[in-house]
C-alpha cells in the first residue's frame, strides 16, 4: 500500500508531476524574462507561462478536417508523458533520482526525442500546408542534432564508465567535467537548444515563413500539452547539463544555481543569433557538431577517462 | 566572420532600465507642438466658416445664431477629428488652438466625444434645439 | 490554390493574412522540398478607394486624405500632391518652406529605413536587432513630434508652404538626436556586414543584377541596391535638393545584402543633409497665398519616396475639386521583381526576399478597368458586391468543401 502511494507521489507530485510542471513554467518565465531584458524590453510578469497554459486549456480544441482524431489528441499526451517520465531518472530539485536502472541514460534521451517525433507526427497528421513543412524540418532537425547530442552527453558516461545516470552524477559530483569535457558541453548546450526549437535553430517554427509550423493547426488543449512539453526539456536538459558538467547537484540551492548558468548562457545565445535556415542547421550539425563530439570522446580517450 | 556582434548593446540592455516606456503610469511628457484636443475661443470669430470648409474629418459645426453680435457656437467631434491642424492654419483670427496636455481621447462608450464650444447661454441655445446632423459633404 | 494532395505541386500560400506580412497580399509559392520552383502575386485586399474619394473633396481637405495613403511615408505623399497642385496654380513656395519639406523628408526617410531594419530583421529570425532599430527609431519619432506635435501624420505641409518653423532650441535637438542615430546607424551597419550568422541569410540570396533591375522596372533602393542610378532627388530635383543636392548611394552586388547596406548608407547621407540644411536655412515667410480654385490643366509630381519614386498625376478643371488625381507608389514598381527573384531559393528566404523591397501593400492597390470598345464602364455598389460574392464564392468553395 505504502508503495503504491509512493509510486502515485512520484507520478502526479514529485518529481515527476506538478512540481516538475511548476518548475518548467518557472524556467520558461525565466527564459523570457532573460531574452526580453537582453533586448532591453521589461518581459512577461512572473505568472505569464500559467496564465498561457490556463488560457489554452480553456479554449476550444478545433478538430481540423482531414485529420486522425485519436493521433491528433493522443499525440501532445504522448509527448508530454515522455519529457515528464524522463524526471524520475534525474535529480529533479536536487535530491536523489527516484529510480534508476543500468542504460537509463539511453532511455531518457529517447524519450526526450519522443517529443520532438510526437510534434513531426502531429504536423503530418494535419492536411495544413505549413504544417507539413513543419513537420519535415522538425524530424530533419532531430536527425542533425540527435547524433551530436548523444555523442556529447555519452562522453561523461565514457568517463564515469557506466550507462546509469546515478553512476555518472556520483563520478561528475566529485569532477567538474567543464574543466575537462568543455567541448562536450558546448555541444550538450546547443543540442539542447535545437532540441527546444529556440533560436537560431527555430526553423521548424519560424513564424514568418511557416506560422507555427506543426503546431499550426493547434489550439487549445493540444497546444497547451505540446508547449509544456517543451518547457519540461527545457528544465530536464539543464538538470543533465548541471548534473553532468557542472560538479553534480547535492541540494535544492545546488541545484537553482547550477541549472540557471546554462539557462543564462542559452538566453544569451538567443539573443544574439539569426535564425538559420534548415539546410544550414543540418550542414552545422553534422560539419561541426558531430566532428567536436568525436574531438571530445578522442581526448576522453587519449587522458584515459574511458575505463 | 564574427559572431555575437550585438553582445555589447545585450550586456547593456540587461544591467540598465529596460526602453520601454511604463503607459499610462507616468505619463509621458508632452511636447510643446503636440496637437490634442482642439479648442475654440469665439472672440475673434466673423463667423467665415473656413475652418469648416477646409476640415478633411468633417468634424466641426459652426452654428451661426447672430452673425452681427457675433454669437457663434462651435460644435467639435474630438472622434471624427484627424488633428492635422489645417483649422489652426485657415483661421486668420486664431480662434482655434490645440491643447497639448489633453491627448488621452479615447473613452469606452460613444458619449462625451462631442464638444460644444461658445458662451454658455449660446450653447444652451443651440442644445436646446433639435439636434439636426450635420449633412456629409459629397 | 492548388489541393495538397497534388504530388506535383505543393503549393505554400503566404496570405492574405500570415505573420510574414503586416498587410494582406497573396502570394503563391510552388516549392519542391525547401526550393522555390515558381511564384505568383495577388494584390488588391486592401483597395481603399482613395484616389476616386479625392473627387469629392476639396484642394485643401484632400492634402490629408493623400497623407494617409501611408503610414509610414505619409509626408512625402503631401509633398508631392503639394508639388503638383502648387505647380497648377503657379505659386511660389518660399525657400524656406521648401527648405523645411526637405528636412521633414530626411527625417522621415531615417525613420522608414530604421523601421524597415527591424522587420528584415524579424523576417530573417534575428529579433534582437528588431528590438534594438525600433528602440533607436523612438529618436526620431520624437523629434518629428518635436518638430511638427505628431509622431505619424505630421501634416507638416500645407498648400503653398509649411505649418511649422524650425527653431534653434529645435534645430539642436536635431543634431542631438542625429549625432546619437548616427553613431547607432554605423554599428549597424557593422552589424549587418560582419555578423557571420545574419551573414549567411543575407549574402548572395535574392540576387537581381543591373540588368535584370532595370528590366523588371525596380526603382527606389532596391534598385539602387542593383547600381541602377536612378534617384528623383538627383534626377529631376525639387523643394531644396536642387539648390543643394544630396549625395547618392549605389551599391552593385544587388542581392540582399546590397539592399541592407544601401538603406543604411542612406541614412548616413541622409544625416548628413539634415545637419546641412539646418546650417543653411534660408530665411523667408512659411507659407504663400493659395488660390482656393486652382488653375484648369494637368501636372505631374515625382519625389523620391523611402521606398522609391513616387509618382502624382494631378488634373484640374478649374474647380475648387480636383477632377482626377492617379497615385503610383514605389511598391508597384517592385513587386512584381519578388516573384522572379524567390525562384530557386530556399522557401526560407522567401519573406526575407519579399520584405527586401519594402513592399506597402495598401498604398499600393489600385483598380483598372480596361475598356477595348471605349465605352465608359461604371461599376456601382451593388455590382462590385456582387463581384466580390462570385469570386470567392467560386475561387474558394473548391478549397473549403473538399
Amino acid at each position: 500500500m505504502t508503495e503504491l502511494l509512493q509510486v502515485l507521489v512520484t507520478m502526479l507530485f514529485f518529481p515527476a508531476g506538478l512540481f516538475l510542471l511548476a518548475n518548467a513554467m518557472f524556467y520558461q518565465w525565466i527564459d523570457r524574462k532573460l531574452v526580453a531584458r537582453l533586448q532591453d524590453r521589461v518581459g512577461p510578469p512572473w505568472y505569464q507561462p500559467l496564465a498561457d497554459t490556463v488560457k489554452l486549456l480553456a479554449n476550444e480544441e478545433v478538430l481540423p478536417f482531414g485529420v486522425n482524431k485519436w493521433l491528433f489528441i493522443g499525440l501532445p499526451i504522448i509527448g508530454l508523458a515522455g519529457a515528464l517520465t524522463t524526471a524520475l531518472y534525474l535529480p529533479i530539485a536536487g535530491l536523489p533520482p527516484a529510480y534508476g536502472f543500468p542504460g537509463d541514460l539511453i532511455v531518457t534521451v529517447y524519450m526526450l526525442s519522443m517529443l520532438t517525433l510526437c510534434l513531426g507526427l502531429a504536423g503530418a497528421n494535419t492536411r495544413d500546408r505549413f504544417s507539413m513543412v513543419g513537420a519535415t524540418r522538425t524530424l530533419t532537425q532531430l536527425f542533425s542534432y540527435e547524433a551530436p547530442f548523444l555523442l556529447a552527453l555519452l562522453g561523461p558516461a565514457l568517463a564515469a564508465g557506466s550507462w546509469q545516470l546515478s553512476d555518472i552524477m556520483a563520478y561528475a559530483s566529485g569532477n567538474w567535467l567543464l574543466l575537462t569535457q568543455p567541448i562536450g558541453f558546448v555541444v550538450v548546450i546547443i543540442g539542447l537548444m535545437g532540441k527546444l526549437e529556440i533560436t537560431p535553430f527555430d526553423a521548424p517554427e519560424a513564424e514568418t515563413e511557416i506560422v507555427a509550423g506543426a503546431l499550426t493547426e493547434y489550439s487549445g488543449r493540444g497546444l497547451a500539452l505540446f508547449r509544456l512539453g517543451q518547457w519540461v526539456e527545457l528544465v530536464i536538459g539543464l538538470t543533465m547539463i548541471a548534473a553532468f558538467y557542472l560538479g553534480g547537484i547535492h541540494n535544492p540551492l545546488d541545484y537553482v544555481i547550477k541549472t540557471l548558468f546554462p539557462l543564462l548562457i542559452i538566453a544569451g545565445l538567443q539573443t544574439l543569433m539569426t535564425r538559420l535556415r534548415i539546410d544550414q542547421t543540418v550542414g552545422m550539425w553534422w560539419r561541426y557538431g558531430a566532428l567536436l563530439a568525436l574531438v571530445q570522446w578522442l581526448l576522453i580517450f587519449l587522458m584515459g577517462g574511458g575505463q | 566572420m564574427k559572431l555575437g556582434t550585438l553582445f555589447k548593446d545585450a550586456l547593456h540592455a540587461l544591467f540598465s532600465r529596460a526602453a520601454t516606456e511604463p503607459y499610462p503610469n507616468p505619463q509621458p511628457n508632452e511636447t510643446e507642438r503636440l496637437r490634442g484636443r482642439l479648442m475654440w475661443a469665439p472672440e475673434g470669430c466673423t463667423g467665415c466658416n473656413l475652418c469648416v470648409k477646409d476640415c478633411p474629418a468633417n468634424a466641426i459645426d459652426l452654428f451661426v445664431l447672430d452673425k452681427k453680435a457675433k454669437q457663434f457656437v462651435m460644435r467639435y467631434d474630438v472622434g471624427r477629428c484627424t488633428f492635422c491642424g489645417q483649422c489652426m492654419q485657415s483661421c486668420r483670427f486664431e480662434c482655434w488652438h490645440a491643447a497639448n496636455d489633453d491627448w488621452s481621447l479615447a473613452g469606452t462608450t460613444v458619449d462625451g466625444f462631442t464638444y460644444y464650444y461658445g458662451e454658455e447661454d449660446d450653447v444652451e441655445r443651440v442644445l436646446a434645439e433639435p439636434v439636426e446632423e450635420h449633412p456629409v459633404k459629397v | 490554390m492548388t489541393p495538397s494532395t497534388d504530388r506535383k505541386r505543393f503549393t505554400v500560400p503566404i496570405g492574405p493574412q500570415h505573420p510574414a506580412l503586416k498587410e494582406p497580399g497573396h502570394f503563391a509559392f510552388d516549392v519542391d522540398g525547401e526550393i522555390v520552383q515558381s511564384a505568383s502575386v495577388r494584390l488588391g485586399y486592401a483597395h481603399r478607394g482613395i484616389e476616386k474619394a479625392t473627387e469629392s473633396r476639396t484642394w485643401v481637405q484632400n492634402l490629408y486624405l493623400l497623407e494617409r495613403i501611408c503610414g509610414i511615408c505619409s509626408h512625402i505623399h503631401a509633398t508631392a500632391y503639394c508639388l503638383g497642385v502648387e505647380k497648377l496654380a503657379e505659386v511660389e513656395v518660399p525657400p524656406r518652406a521648401q527648405a523645411i519639406r526637405s528636412l521633414v523628408a530626411e527625417l522621415e526617410r531615417i525613420h522608414s529605413h530604421l523601421l524597415w531594419l527591424g522587420v528584415a530583421a524579424h523576417e530573417a529570425g534575428f529579433d534582437t536587432l528588431f528590438m534594438y532599430s525600433w528602440r533607436d527609431r523612438e529618436t526620431v519619432m520624437d523629434i518629428l513630434e518635436a518638430l511638427t506635435g505628431n509622431r505619424v501624420h505630421y501634416s507638416a505641409n500645407v498648400l503653398g508652404g509649411v505649418k511649422y518653423d524650425v527653431d534653434d532650441k529645435q534645430a539642436a535637438t536635431i543634431r542631438e538626436g542625429l549625432d546619437f542615430l548616427e553613431e547607432r546607424t554605423l554599428h549597424y551597419l557593422e552589424v549587418v556586414t560582419t555578423d557571420g550568422l545574419f551573414l549567411q541569410r543575407t549574402r548572395g540570396i535574392g540576387v537581381m543584377n543591373r540588368d535584370e533591375a532595370e528590366q523588371s522596372g525596380v526603382i527606389g533602393p532596391t534598385g539602387r541596391a542593383s547600381g541602377v542610378h536612378r534617384d528623383v532627388r538627383i534626377d529631376s530635383p525639387y523643394t531644396a535638393y536642387a539648390e543643394h543636392p544630396i549625395l547618392p548611394v549605389y551599391e552593385s552586388t544587388g542581392d540582399l545584402l546590397a539592399r541592407f547596406i544601401v538603406r543604411l548608407r542612406e541614412q548616413l547621407a541622409s544625416f548628413e543633409y539634415i545637419r546641412m540644411l539646418l546650417d543653411h536655412l534660408p530665411n523667408s515667410p512659411l507659407t504663400t497665398r493659395m488660390p482656393r480654385r486652382v488653375k484648369e490643366g494637368e501636372a505631374i509630381s515625382r519625389v523620391e519616396a523611402p521606398r522609391g519614386e513616387l509618382f502624382y498625376f494631378i488634373k484640374s478643371n478649374g474647380g475648387d475639386m480636383p477632377e482626377r488625381i492617379h497615385v503610383r507608389t514605389p511598391t508597384l514598381c517592385n513587386i512584381a521583381s519578388v516573384a522572379q527573384l524567390v525562384i530557386g531559393q530556399h522557401l526560407a528566404d522567401v519573406p526575407m526576399i519579399l520584405v527586401g523591397i519594402d513592399p506597402c501593400f495598401s498604398c499600393n492597390d489600385r483598380t483598372s478597368v480596361i475598356s477595348q470598345d471605349g465605352q465608359r464602364d461604371l461599376w456601382t455598389w451593388d455590382r462590385l458586391r456582387q463581384y466580390g460574392i462570385n469570386h470567392y464564392g467560386t475561387h474558394y468553395s473548391k478549397d473549403i468543401h473538399r
